[in-house]
């Protein structure tokens, strides 16, 4: 009998550890188990509404009862009916007293309940600017003038589906602000100008030496009427001796020595550099091969010519090729950084058609001052896009400088901007983000009513 | 001896009794507590899964626009951060509400999604991501199934109160939660002329205010033909949220246009004879259309974009191929086509062209209903400048069964 008294005292044991066991290991809601993710909701919530900067408004119109109604009725139209919400701005102090304080609050409901959850925002005010001021080229050391070449009277070639003007226009609106004078050449009489170290725009600003000029017209350069057969400079702008109508060589010729004795940059957007030469006026019933009218082909034989000019060889007509189809190139690391310093986002992918030989810069004393694309397995030797700096052997003076995009059309005007900016890089100076009582937290707590 | 061998017998029995009973009570709680904690679980694979695929655009980034092959699943737009969507890479889910319609003249099913009677979106099966291969990408092939919804969050629903002398039509802006009250209203009515050689419309684009209830009514004096087809396509906004209504009235019902999306990376539509789809075997009767592509600015008016080859016509049964429209641009629009039997029969039939452009909701996945437990999230985002909301349902595939 005592063994059964024992085991009814074991059961009673076991049935004291079961009731105390389940009395302590309260198991959770359904809700509990499966919760709305309220803090992320909250989140997304605070971002809808603040997505045409409402939300900013309000943060900082908080005595402006037609804007906050509008804010009321936007977040309860925006989240589900059993979902409560209390929406808190706060100003954010600096010092030592209370950090956070409170400027205006809505609720649809007294108490959050018991499962509650909430995020936060930071919004800005409007009526702060964050400027970024960017450092003017050359400003220490006299400044560099900025010509893009916008020139009425000449047409240009692989910039399809773009007019030089408009290409002109951008390329001014993007790189201006880095200049402390910015010039549109309108015509190839001012053109001619330039070429002769005479200023253009009479403003004291401006200055010919050390300008960066850029060729919106692609793989054609505009030609001044002068260098025309038969015209005053014709012995600085025609060949006559070249082949198959290829004279006007010359004058690319002529822009290299330029380019050299004024320490310019020559910045070709697009394809292979000076292979047509154009006059809308001279070149009224002439094309340049395609059907294309006030133009005139210089092939292959362009590219060298700038180059002999540019280091001051005497001018020989080559027809030699100088580029290669590379195929796709991408970014090298350098550029990719620049284009997040500058915020300038052209594709990470750009097809080169018109690499440029390496071998250009041991047979006319350049060197690379930036490369902004990596060359593709097998055409290490060639180079998609870079700015090539002359100095002649035994000087350490740069005189005369080309930016050429070997890039098949069309044009990307970012990839001029990005790879002149990441020549001459320019410093940004941007204003302090965190300045007083330009930011304010807005706090959205959610919770959840009814069920289980 | 014989009473201590019984009292023996009895409490080995009375403690093997209580012993088993205990194991079970026991068993019955950690089994419970075992489930508890993997509902748990999968409750945060849910909100883990929903971030993932709203905050990655996927890869390629742009699939969205092009046919390409999916690599990574994302519905993020590549151009923005944040919960901001991208209406083509929605576009390119196989609907899994809308029965698959089949086009024999290409012998391609199309994933459907209609809305109303004649808003269409009808993408290519060679075109779209079905959801076995959004399992692969995402991980939980054979572990987890889900679907996802994307509603929007703003309803405006049309109905129409007087049919002419003045075309009467009231608007109700709804959120998910109450009534977007004193909403702006920006809206477009288009009326269908069904003269000359194909038919044409017009344009009325206007601005309203909606009430504290959120209703609005506009008139429109100029209709005066209770048969005068025409659509309404209206957008409110308010605070940050922006929604879409739209409304047709046609004088022909039966016989119309569809617009089918081909190839999204082209922006190529095949325009269809409605009888060569749904089956029907009357006479052939030709059908003349008037395509055009509209797109809602900044300001939430709407701007329209010429399209090429926009006026032509369709037949149905064989010998009578298909036309081809295409959508030169990668902005979110409404493709709006006009039809014509006769100069008394017409009508227009819409297909946004981006999903968020007629706010047509989006549900992508599989069937959640009989599934033992299902985990649901939410999160309020933006596809194309309209304010939806996106809800995922995961449920685990392993198996545990309920005790009890």
């Amino acid at each position: 009998m005592m063994r059964t008294i024992e085991v009814l005292i074991v059961i009673i044991i076991i049935t004291g550890a079961f009731i105390g066991a389940s009395f302590f290991a309260v198991l959770p809601w359904p809700r509990q188990v499966s919760p709305v993710n309220l803090r992320r909701l909250a989140f997304t919530t605070l971002q809808m509404l603040d997505s045409n900067y409402d939300l900013s408004r309000a943060a900082f119109e908080v005595d402006n009862y037609t804007i906050w109604s509008e804010l009321h009725v936007a977040l309860s139209a925006s989240l589900p009916p059993n979902v409560i919400y209390n929406l808190t701005v706060y100003e954010v102090r600096s010092g030592t007293a209370q950090l956070y304080d409170p400027k205006a609050s809505i609720s649809n409901a007294e108490s959050l309940g018991s499962t509650s959850d909430a995020s936060s925002y930071l919004t800005a005010s409007s009526n702060v600017t964050f400027n970024v001021t960017p450092e003017k080229i050359g400003e220490q050391g006299g400044g560099a003038t900025l010509y893009i070449l916008n020139c009425s009277d000449a047409n240009g070639w692989w910039i399809t589906g773009y007019t030089a003007q408009s290409l002109a226009e951008d390329l001014y609106k993007l790189l201006s602000p880095y200049f402390v004078k910015t010039v549109m050449v309108q015509n190839t009489d001012q053109l001619r100008q330039l070429i002769d170290g005479i200023e253009i725009s009479g403003d004291p600003k401006e200055n010919v030496e050390n300008a960066i000029i850029i060729n919106t017209f692609g793989e054609c350069v505009p030609m001044p009427q002068e260098y025309y057969q038969g015209h005053a400079l014709a012995n600085e702008g025609y060949d006559a001796g070249a082949p198959s109508g290829y004279g006007y060589t010359r004058y690319c010729y002529t822009l290299g020595q330029k380019t050299r004795e004024h320490n310019w940059t020559w910045a070709s957007i697009v394809g292979y550099p000076f292979y047509y030469v154009s006059n809308t006026g001279v070149f009224e019933n002439e094309q340049n091969g395609w059907g294309i009218y006030g133009m005139r082909m210089t092939s292959q034989g362009g590219s060298r010519a700038f180059l002999q000019g540019l280091d001051n060889q005497p001018y020989v007509y080559d027809s030699s090729g100088v580029t290669r189809d590379v195929g796709v190139v991408t970014l090298t690391a350098d550029s990719t950084d620049y284009c997040n310093y500058y915020g300038i986002y052209p594709s990470f992918y750009q097809t080169s058609t018109r690499a440029l030989s390496n071998s250009i810069q041991s047979d006319y004393n350049l060197a690379i001052g930036i490369s902004m694309f990596n060359p593709p397995p097998g055409n290490e030797n060639y180079n998609a896009g870079a700015i090539y700096r002359h100095v002649f052997d035994g000087s350490t003076d740069v005189t005369g400088s080309l930016l050429a995009l070997g890039l098949t059309r069309t044009p990307d005007i970012r990839l001029t901007g990005l790879g002149l900016l990441s020549y001459y890089h320019p410093r940004l100076y941007r204003s302090e983000y965190t300045a007083y009582g330009t930011s304010r937290l807005v706090v959205l707590q959610l919770g959840l009513v009814g069920g289980v | 001896m014989v009473s201590s061998t019984i009292d023996h017998m009895v409490a080995v029995t009375a403690f093997l009794a209580a012993t088993l009973i205990f194991i079970g009570l026991f068993n019955q709680t950690i089994q419970t507590a075992v489930i508890y904690q993997r509902h748990k679980f999968t409750a945060t694979k849910a909100s883990d899964l929903l971030d993932n695929m709203l905050l990655s655009p996927g890869i390629p980034v742009n699939w969205g626009q092009t046919d390409a092959n999916l690599t990574g699943f994302g519905l993020q737009d590549p151009e923005f951060t944040q919960y901001k969507m991208s209406p083509f890479s929605l576009m390119r889910l196989n609907s899994a509400k809308g029965t698959p319609v089949f086009y024999y003249k290409t012998g391609l099913s199309y994933s459907n999604i209609t809305v109303g009677s004649k808003n269409f979106l009808l993408v290519s099966n060679t075109s779209v991501v079905d959801y076995s291969l959004a399992l692969r990408l995402l991980g939980i092939n054979n572990t987890y199934g889900f679907q996802l919804t994307m509603s929007p969050i703003v309803t405006v629903e049309v109905t129409e109160d007087n049919a002419a002398s003045p075309l009467l039509l009231s608007l109700n802006v709804q959120g998910t939660g109450f009534p977007l009250a004193n909403a702006k209203i920006t809206y477009c009515l288009t009326t269908v002329s069904l003269g000359g050689a194909y038919p044409s419309f017009n344009t009325n684009y206007g601005t309203a205010d909606a009430d504290e209830q959120g209703s609005a009514t506009l008139v429109f004096n100029e209709v005066t033909d209770a048969d005068l087809s025409y659509s309404l396509i209206a957008y409110a906004h308010l605070g940050g949220l922006v929604g879409v209504g739209y409304y047709e009235r046609v004088s022909l019902e039966e016989e119309y246009v569809l617009p089918l999306v081909d190839s999204l990376s082209e922006g190529r539509i095949l325009i269809a004879h409605n009888f060569d789809i749904e089956s029907s075997d009357p006479p052939s009767a030709e059908v003349k259309y008037n395509a055009s592509f509209v797109f809602l600015a900044e300001d939430f008016t709407m701007r329209e974009m010429p399209l090429e080859n926009s006026a032509d016509h369709v037949n149905s049964g064989a010998g009578h191929p298909y036309q081809i429209v295409n959508i030169p641009t990668d902005n979110p629009g409404i493709l709006i086509i006009t039809y014509r039997k006769s100069a008394n029969e017409g009508g227009i039939v819409m297909m946004p062209w981006g999903v968020s452009s007629l706010a047509f909701p989006v549900v992508f996945g599989g069937d959640p209903s009989q599934q033992e437990w299902v985990a649901t999230d939410m999160r309020q985002v933006r596809v194309g400048g309209i304010a939806y909301q996106a809800k995922i349902a995961l449920w685990n595939l392993e198996g545990y069964q309920v005790v009890g």
